[in-house]
């Protein structure tokens, strides 16, 4: 440990990676459609994450911040996260954008632990963002589609409901599975939802309605398609010396999983699994020191009712084979198994505003470890919960595990 | 006469030239499917002569595209100088080719196969193309660009792929994990159905915005080449969507969409019969 002095300020800088890091502040839009812009949705998600901080705090003992985007739709802008920050108080502060699709916040909030791991930073701000209903029908699907293999993948006339189709197909070929399953996530997801002030979609849907939907790319429905969400979600993460002066009740970020594959779905052996989240969810397994079957709660990507299937599969609450079983079985609902899968809705219900999902995801996590949403919601004793967070069709993916307790 | 069907075309096969002619006829002419032309009967015509013996270069006429059939076909193309070493390609005034010697007299002869296409599809999808050709009709935002397209030209038309040590890859990457050492080659375009969709218009994505509707939307398999890779291709010829696991296919060449005054072609999956 080395002891140095920085104006009137001790600092204590521990040897790289000994720092644990934990959640102490976050805070949401509601996604939806939004009539503010991406200044206003901002602002709105970092207010509310820097006054769900308990203790005396101000923007600007942030260090660093870390902002995903996928820069959809009418803004397209660089240079986003200085513009963003500017009307969040934090200012003259190191900022940039993370763009890795629909896992960009996922992978700014592993960089924002990164930043306080490396021992270069004591508070960090890791947040996303997405305005995606200010566009034209057309323009909206021409964007749907840019983060795959366009290359391959859209000259085959592929988007992502294509993509996850075509994994849907082979799924319940190889598997015991039909689209009653995906139906039966659709319903869970929507009833989550109805019960989130924050969510999208806050209406449930029956079972028949959700397997007799508009065919949007066979086999699947729009009921098992996310709907298209504007959003901001803002978290501030705080070194272990310096998260219990902000707060009482810190989520501590217990481990931290991230990985990569193949971007186009055809380069990959396996089309009814994603190798990069089985990776990713290893790691951070491993880090936390737990097993799936500790998580009280988990936020998984179900931007397609199949790939929460797949993701229990590859995250370890099902065998192989057996997440179409696991949904069926209703073991994902909100405390009727071991672990309760999307309390939030998902990206299904609460919605998926691209680059803010990720840490939207946190939101969720962070405030039911602290036992903060309505008592409908509520995991009962949550104390282990997970993040995931996947961009396109499975090309990059983080995970983090939190927890009530440090370790 | 009887002709042989390939490719989804008509094939009159002779020593000094080949006729190829598109199945489908319209107020009793022959007339082209929903995303074939010229070029792509030439393709067809060049790869089945190919099958029987060597094509050094070929001549293409106006109203081809010489690069779309030399990246399919691997044959060089000329733009029509008289070349006596060369095969010429000519272009009917129906949806008819014609591949020949230099010099051959070539006699076309009626094919008795003839799928008479509805009149409002084939006015609707002949109107779709125009319209879908307009320069002023562009991109609405990330595309592929003509350059990115004609990197990858000989893979995505000629199916070029790269063989390692210890794999077959496609298409081909600038540097690869699996080897150093890799050799350029050309995959036999056949392989069997994994997985598919059909997108319904309003999913399809923007390139196929114009035409999805009419065709009642957008067909595409999941296959696994023979030769080991894997591949995402739209259907052609599939109006029913028949398709089963592990069902037998063929890649040929078809339009895929036109941006920007200019057309993509491309690989399409074509049921074996």
């Amino acid at each position: 440990m080395t002891v140095v002095r920085r104006g009137y300020e001790m600092l204590v800088v521990r040897r790289r990676g000994m720092v644990d890091v934990a959640v102490v502040g976050a805070g949401q839009t509601k996604y939806g459609q939004h009539s503010l812009g991406l200044k206003g949705m901002w602002a709105e998600a970092a207010q509310r994450a820097f006054s769900s901080i308990d203790g005396e705090f101000r923007p600007s003992e942030v260090d660093e911040a870390f902002i995903g985007s996928l820069a959809f739709g009418g803004s397209q802008l660089g240079n986003t996260a200085a513009l963003l920050t500017e009307h969040s108080g934090l200012d003259s502060i190191p900022v940039r954008r993370v763009e890795n699709a629909c896992a960009s916040s996922g992978f700014a909030f592993r960089d924002a632990w990164l930043a306080i791991k490396s021992g270069e930073a004591d508070i960090v701000v890791a947040g996303g963002i997405e305005k995606m209903n200010d566009l034209t029908t057309e323009r909206k699907r021409y964007w749907l589609g840019v983060s795959g293999d366009t290359e391959w993948e859209r000259l085959a006339g592929l988007t992502f409901p294509g993509t996850y189709a075509l994994m849907a197909r082979r799924y319940f070929h190889e598997f015991d599975s039909t689209h009653d399953d995906l139906v039966h996530v659709s319903v869970k997801n929507h009833l989550h939802g109805s019960l989130n002030p924050l969510a999208h979609i806050q209406k449930e849907v029956d079972f028949e309605k959700a397997a007799n939907g508009f065919m949007v790319a066979d086999p699947l429905t729009l009921y098992d398609c996310c709907p298209t969400s504007d959003g901001a979600s803002c978290v501030v993460l705080a070194a272990d010396h310096v998260a219990r002066r902000l707060t009482d009740t810190p989520v501590w970020v217990r481990g931290s999983g991230a990985a990569s594959d193949h971007l186009a779905l055809h380069d990959r052996p396996s089309i009814t699994q994603l190798k990069a989240t089985g990776k990713a969810a290893k790691k951070a397994y491993g880090m936390a020191g737990l097993s799936a079957h500790e998580i009280d709660l988990a936020e998984v990507h179900d931007c397609f009712t199949i790939a929460e299937v797949m993701a229990t599969e590859d995250l370890g609450f099902a065998q192989r084979g057996e997440g179409g079983l696991f949904a069926r079985e209703g073991r994902g609902r909100l405390n009727e198994g071991r672990t309760t899968i999307n309390a939030s809705g998902g990206l299904k219900a609460k919605g998926h505003p691209l680059g803010a999902t990720g840490t939207g995801q946190v939101v969720e996590v962070f405030k039911q470890l602290r036992h903060e949403v309505d008592a409908r919601r509520q995991v009962s004793d949550a104390s282990v919960g997970l993040t995931h967070n996947v961009g396109g069709s499975g090309a990059t993916c983080a995970v983090h595990i939190f927890g009530r307790d440090r370790q | 006469m009887t002709a042989a069907v390939a490719m989804g075309y008509l094939i009159d096969h002779h020593a000094d030239f080949t006729v190829v002619q598109s199945p489908f006829t319209f107020n009793g002419q022959r007339t082209y499917g929903a995303d074939s032309d010229g070029t792509t009967l030439a393709v067809a015509a060049l790869l089945h002569r190919l099958s029987h013996e060597p094509v050094p270069r070929v001549t293409v006429p106006e109203g081809m595209d010489g690069d779309v059939v030399h990246w399919a076909t691997g044959v060089e193309t000329y733009d029509g100088d008289d070349d006596a070493m060369a095969w010429e390609l000519y272009l009917g005034d129906e949806a008819i080719v014609v591949l020949a010697r230099h010099g051959a007299d070539v006699e076309l002869h009626a094919l008795e196969v003839e799928v008479e296409v509805d009149p409002d599809f084939q006015n609707a999808i002949t109107d779709a193309w125009v319209r879908e050709l307009k320069e002023t009709h562009v991109s609405q935002g990330a595309y592929v660009s003509r350059s990115q397209y004609e990197e990858a030209a000989a893979s995505r038309l000629g199916l070029e792929g790269q063989k390692t040590t210890s794999a077959v890859i496609w298409p081909p990457r600038y540097s690869s994990s699996a080897s150093s050492m890799s050799t350029r080659t050309r995959l036999a375009a056949k392989g069997s159905v994994q997985s598919w969709t059909t997108l319904s218009a309003a999913g399809a994505p923007s390139e196929f915005s114009i035409r999805a509707p009419i065709l009642g939307g957008i067909t595409t398999v999941f296959m696994h080449l023979d030769e080991g890779p894997s591949g995402v291709f739209l259907t052609v010829d599939d109006e029913e969507n028949h398709l089963e696991f592990g069902q037998s296919m063929e890649l040929v060449v078809r339009r895929v969409y036109a941006q920007e005054g200019f057309i993509r072609y491309g690989l399409k999956a074509r049921a074996i019969e």
